[in-house]
This record gives structure tokens, sequence and C-alpha cells, in this order.
């Protein structure tokens, strides 16, 4: 599966290549018209990504995630989510950085084989840091109002937390 | 909301830092976090370009409207808007597959593509459409076939079966953009179906 992912990128510039040297269009100059659309969009993305990324250290330099997830523990126990977990759950949508520092905690911790590992391992899996993904899409193309998107994101994000962990229980 | 969003973080932050007494090491993330947003930023200029200028050569060549063909009847029910208008199908297509082939490098760049393209079809530039939210709502739900970065984590962490977790993983990525997709139609779509 990996060896496919590895081949796909070559693979199509190697197409792009074979097109560019076969077609009778001028497809150099399609590239380089593209290709110079990516340096204005990074420029107007920087603002967002600057405001964002610099929340999110300053969040994660507070020892916010800590004291909140001290908090939502016993909270986290009565609905079935193990409190080993609760700090990457609170950090996995806002930053990928600090989740994989907090996995790798887990295995360490617990074992990469433990339930809290595994738990920590299908969320991981099967969530993103949605809080970047919808600044990056919506900062490159200016949309201010995103309306519902974060709302259903998140509720999406909290439900896999459920399903991980009962995926979990159920297969292993 | 993604201002309230991060001003909420901010001011989260700020109580906590002050009273877990880490002020100070604060203020550096502060601006550790400032300069590595442009160094992501200058990071990302190059793939940009680079899939920018690719996406152009399979649109001129016809490739990229061959592979929205086939997979429009997926495609007319999530994104309407963009299948009555013919724009932006094709960019879609390559960015959801970038993701779930788990192309980390080039699913960013394209799916700002496929933006920009929605973005065409949108009439008030300043709110998001309906198909925008439907394809960023798909963007924050992990499609990706292979995590990576997870299995490699598993194995250095010394688990007997890394790759155990990846049916599950799969099982709970499609729930959840199911969930995902079912809430943009009731919620955000005017027609369902």
């Amino acid at each position: 599966m990996s060896v496919i992912s590895q081949m796909i990128v070559p693979f199509v510039l190697a197409l792009a290549g074979m097109g560019m040297f076969f077609s009778k269009k001028d497809l150099f100059s399609e590239f380089t018209t593209g290709a110079s659309y990516g340096l204005k969009t990074a420029v107007g993305l920087l603002p967002t990504l600057v405001a964002l990324i610099t929340a999110i250290s300053m969040f994660n330099s507070s020892g916010a995630s800590q004291a909140l997830s001290n908090f939502l523990a016993p909270l986290g126990s009565k609905v079935g989510i193990p409190s080993e977990i609760i700090p990457l759950i609170l950090v996995r949508p806002l930053s990928g950085g600090a989740s994989t520092a907090l996995i790798a905690d887990i295995f360490e911790k617990y074992g990469a084989d433990s339930f809290a590992g595994r738990c920590a391992s299908v969320i991981a899996g099967s969530s993103d840091t949605l809080l970047y993904v919808i600044s990056v899409y919506f900062g490159a193309v200016g949309v201010k109002k995103a309306r519902k998107t974060p709302l259903i994101a998140f509720i999406a994000a909290l439900f896999c937390v459920f399903v991980s962990v009962f995926l979990c229980r159920l297969l292993f | 909301m993604i201002g309230k969003i991060s001003g909420l973080i901010c001011v989260l932050s700020f109580v906590f830092g002050v009273i877990n007494g880490n002020v100070g090491q604060m203020s550096e993330a502060i601006f550790e976090g400032a300069s590595s947003a442009v160094t992501l930023t200058i990071s990302l200029v190059g793939t940009l370009c680079l899939w920018n200028g690719i996406m152009q050569v399979a649109t001129a060549s016809g490739l990229i409207e061959k592979f929205s063909k086939i997979m429009a009847p997926l495609l007319k029910f999530l994104f309407p808007d963009a299948y009555r208008k013919k724009n932006g199908l094709g960019e879609i297509a390559v960015s959801i597959s970038a993701n779930i082939f788990g192309i980390g490098n080039a699913a960013t760049p394209l799916a700002i593509k496929a933006m920009e393209k929605l973005q065409q079809n949108n009439v008030d530039k300043s709110v998001a459409s309906d198909d925008m939210v439907m394809f960023t709502v798909l963007g924050t739900a992990s499609l990706d076939l292979f995590p990576t970065t997870l299995i490699a984590l598993r194995q250095t962490a010394g688990s007997e079966n890394a790759l155990a977790v990846v049916v599950p993983i799969w099982i709970c990525s499609f729930i959840t953009a199911v969930l995902g997709v079912i809430l943009v139609k009731v919620f955000c779509m005017k027609k369902v179906l």
C-alpha cells in the first residue's frame, strides 16, 4: 500500500513529462502558467497561517490542554472514554505536531498495543487537524464566512472519537 | 467563526498560562509560532507551484475532464452546484484522490486549487457556498488509506501488530465522512438528494 503511495507522484510527473515530449500542444508553457499562480496563493495564505499557528503555539505552551483534560477526564470516563487519551482528543483538531507528540507519549507510557494506545491510534488515523484544514481552505480563497463548516466538522470529529473507542472495544 | 475560535484559543491560553505560571515560555512560543507560519508558507510555495503547474498540464491534455467523468455520479450528489456549472469537478476528484492515497505534499495544494474553482462558481465571494462547505467537511475527515506516520510511530513504540489499527481506522473514517456528508446535506444544502 505504501509502495503505491510512493509511486503515484513520480508516475504523475513521468506522465506529464511524456505529455510535454509527445504532445503537439505547448504543455510546458501550460505548466509555467499554472505554476505562476502558486506564489500568489501562498502569499494570500500567510496572514491566516500566522494568526492560526501563533494562537495554537500559545495554546500548546500554556498547559491549557492538561488543565482542561483534568477537568474533562471524569466526564469522559462516564461515557467510556479512557482518561489517558483526553489530551489527544483536545489537541487533535488543533495541531498535528502536538498530537504526534501526545501519541508517542501515550505509546511510551501505556504501550502501542494497550487499549489507550489503540484508541489513540484509531482516533489519530481517522481524524484530521480540522482547524488548520478549514482555515487554509477558506483563507486561500478569501472566504470570510465559513457558515456551519466548523460546527459540522467538530460534531463529526467528536462522533469519530466515540466510534473509535467503540470499535476498539469491539475488535480487540 | 475561525476568527472567534482563534480568539477563544488565545484567551484560554492566556488564562491557563498565568494559572500554570507558563507566561515566560508562552511569549517565546508566540514569536516562534509566527515565524513557523512563514516557514510553513515558504515550504508550501514549491509544492503549490508544482501542483498548480501539473494540474494545468493535466487540464490542457483533457485528463482532468476524463477523470471527473468517471467520478461524476458521486460528485453530482456531493457537489450539485459545481456539477450544474461544469466547473471544478475534476479538481475536486483529483484532490479527494490525493487525500485517499495519502500523497501528503499534494493534498493541500490540490485542495486549494479545487477551492479556487468552487470560488469561481460562488455567487457571494465572502460567504462559503454549499459545495465549499461539503468539500471542506470532507477535507477534515481523514480519508487517508495508509496512515504512514501513525504506523511508523506504532512500529517505533514496539507494537506487535502495528497494522492492526488500519481496518478500524478505515471503518471510523468512513462512518465519520458519511455523517459529515449527511449533516452538510441536511443543514446547509436546500435540496438533500
